[in-house]
């Protein structure tokens, strides 16, 4: 890179905004009334002027409880949502572990899924070729490989779609929950493939209620609250922020 | 194609404001470009691999829609009645406009909704969602033309040289399709009844396009109505090869100009309002 700014997402003034109610209705006028217009009653912000920066290799763990952001954020600098303000630079493509088995279609075989959605995200035919054994032994694949997707077990499916996105050659890997699916041997082999990932220079941002996962992974903690970036720090301050304010005890 | 989607102009709107060297900003646009024709390939393929892989009959299935609605009129206008409509030989003349029609069909009744999980979660210029659906209804108009030609070989349809004008209705089709895709697939998704809705408006106008009939057996007050389909221009090329007559370069020209309109405001739409779709989903 030939800028001295080594960060590889960047931020800056995010907000998001969503209906309230469905029952709230839209009108072909807004398609073509200017931005600033556009916000109305029974609308919320679910983010708001959050800007952070990330160096690569990182990795972030976001902590928030239920329905405060964390997974639009995520979905934000995957580039699967559009922010209503600000703007989010990601340098490089991202491998998201978002809504693992979204992408994958019920009727066709495992061999097929493995080559469509890697090839959507950007792997081309022959470097599919070469990886596709080491993601079918990741998976543990190798007897259902011709079977319709939609045949297999939920566990099994999620390993499938994590073996593919794990294997993509992307510098951003986001994670969403996905740790907790998935029995304790395969799980444990997520969290290897992760840590070789991490050593490998990745960028890693982890959204997680589990503290285990956070500390373990993550160095720097994102605390979302109410839409807004309330803490940006070692993750040890970020939980702990957290936890002093939602603590039920 | 030019499309755009908005994440993508925000994204390199940010990155012009960081000075970055063009190079690297036309190389990642280029990049960009080709994941996404890329994708689109993938996901064509992936249409097409589920519709024919799901039962032996697939390819079957897909011709046969259109074959029996043309036995059904050609039944109808020329057993039952006496023909006065359209040309003769009549099943190759419906044919002709019936295939085309159910590639039309096929991808405005489709939406991206389809997807959802899909479009949710991998990141790509929005508008391959909508150009996959006319790309693989596309492909299997094309898989149906033998249809065609096995008619018009056993009907003694008398092919001439404008059906070279065939691929030129190709084109037109497809640009006609991609315009109203891109327009109707994130009105859909705010208005959920619209579904239905155009459900019925495709069958008006299936009536009201020159299928069954020719743009010259309009009475003369019905006129207007084929002038104002862009579907009657497009048709009159897929005809002109068999039947000469049906070709009027005036009517062709005013629907590429619709269709042109259409594009336009399809993309407009579709770029206005594609951040509100992904929140939707």
């Amino acid at each position: 890179m030939p800028s001295e700014d080594t960060s590889i997402i960047t931020a800056a003034g995010l907000g998001v905004r969503f209906r309230r109610n469905r029952g709230a209705r839209r009108s072909f006028k807004d398609l073509f009334s200017g931005k600033r217009r556009r916000s109305r009653a029974g609308e919320f912000w679910a983010l708001r002027e959050v800007s952070f920066s990330v160096r690569a290799g990182e990795a972030i763990g976001v902590v928030g409880r239920n329905g405060q952001g964390k997974s639009t954020l995520l979905k934000l600098v995957a580039g699967v949502l559009l922010p209503d303000e600000g703007a989010v630079r990601v340098h490089g493509g991202v491998a998201p572990l978002i809504e693992l088995t979204g992408g994958f279609a019920g009727d066709l075989t495992v061999r097929d899924n493995i080559h469509l959605t890697a090839g959507m995200h950007g792997l081309s035919r022959r470097q599919i070729a070469e990886r596709f054994d080491s993601i079918v032994g990741f998976a543990e694949a190798d007897d259902v490989l011709d079977t319709p997707f939609k045949h297999l077990s939920s566990g099994m499916k999620v390993r499938v779609a994590f073996a593919v996105v794990s294997q993509l050659d992307e510098p951003v890997l986001l994670v969403d929950e996905v740790l907790a699916v998935g029995d304790k041997a395969f799980r444990n082999k997520c969290y290897r493939r992760i840590d070789e990932l991490l050593a490998e220079g990745k960028t890693l941002f982890l959204v997680s209620h589990n503290e285990r996962d956070l500390r373990r992974f993550c160095s720097r903690g994102l605390y979302l609250d109410k839409g807004r970036l309330q803490f940006d720090g070692p993750i040890d301050e970020a939980l702990a922020r957290y936890n002093a304010d939602h603590n039920e005890g | 194609m030019r499309v755009r989607a908005p994440g993508e102009c925000a994204r390199e709107r940010s990155e012009r404001g960081q000075n970055r060297p063009v190079t690297s900003y036309s190389d990642r646009a280029r990049t960009n470009r080709a994941t996404a024709l890329r994708s689109l390939r993938l996901l064509t393929v992936r249409d097409l691999k589920v519709r024919y892989s799901t039962s032996l009959l697939g390819y079957l299935w897909s011709i046969l829609d259109p074959l029996i609605m043309s036995l059904i009129y050609w039944f109808i206008f020329t057993q039952l009645m006496s023909r006065s409509l359209g040309e003769a030989p009549y099943i190759v003349f419906l044919l002709c406009a019936m295939l085309p029609w159910v590639w039309f069909n096929g991808a405005i009744g489709d939406s991206f909704l389809r997807d959802v999980k899909l479009v949710r979660s991998v990141s790509l210029p929005r508008w391959v969602w909508v150009a996959r659906i006319v790309c693989s209804k596309g492909i299997e108009f094309l898989l149906s033309l033998p249809v065609l030609a096995v008619f018009a070989i056993f009907s003694g349809a008398e092919l001439n040289w404008m059906i070279v004008l065939y691929p030129l209705g190709i084109v037109l089709m497809a640009a006609l399709v991609l315009g109203l895709g891109l327009l109707v697939a994130p009105l859909v998704v705010f208005f959920r009844d619209l579904e239905r809705a155009t459900k019925l408006v495709l069958r008006v106008l299936f009536y009201a396009s020159p299928i069954i009939y020719g743009v010259g057996d309009l009475p003369a007050a019905a006129a207007p109505l084929a002038w104002a389909n862009p579907l009657s221009g497009v048709f009159s090329l897929f005809r002109a090869g068999f039947f000469p007559d049906q070709l009027d370069w005036a009517l062709v020209g005013v629907s590429a100009a619709i269709t042109a309109a259409i594009l336009a405001l399809g993309v407009l739409v579709f770029q206005r309002s594609v951040g509100g779709v992904l929140k939707e989903l």
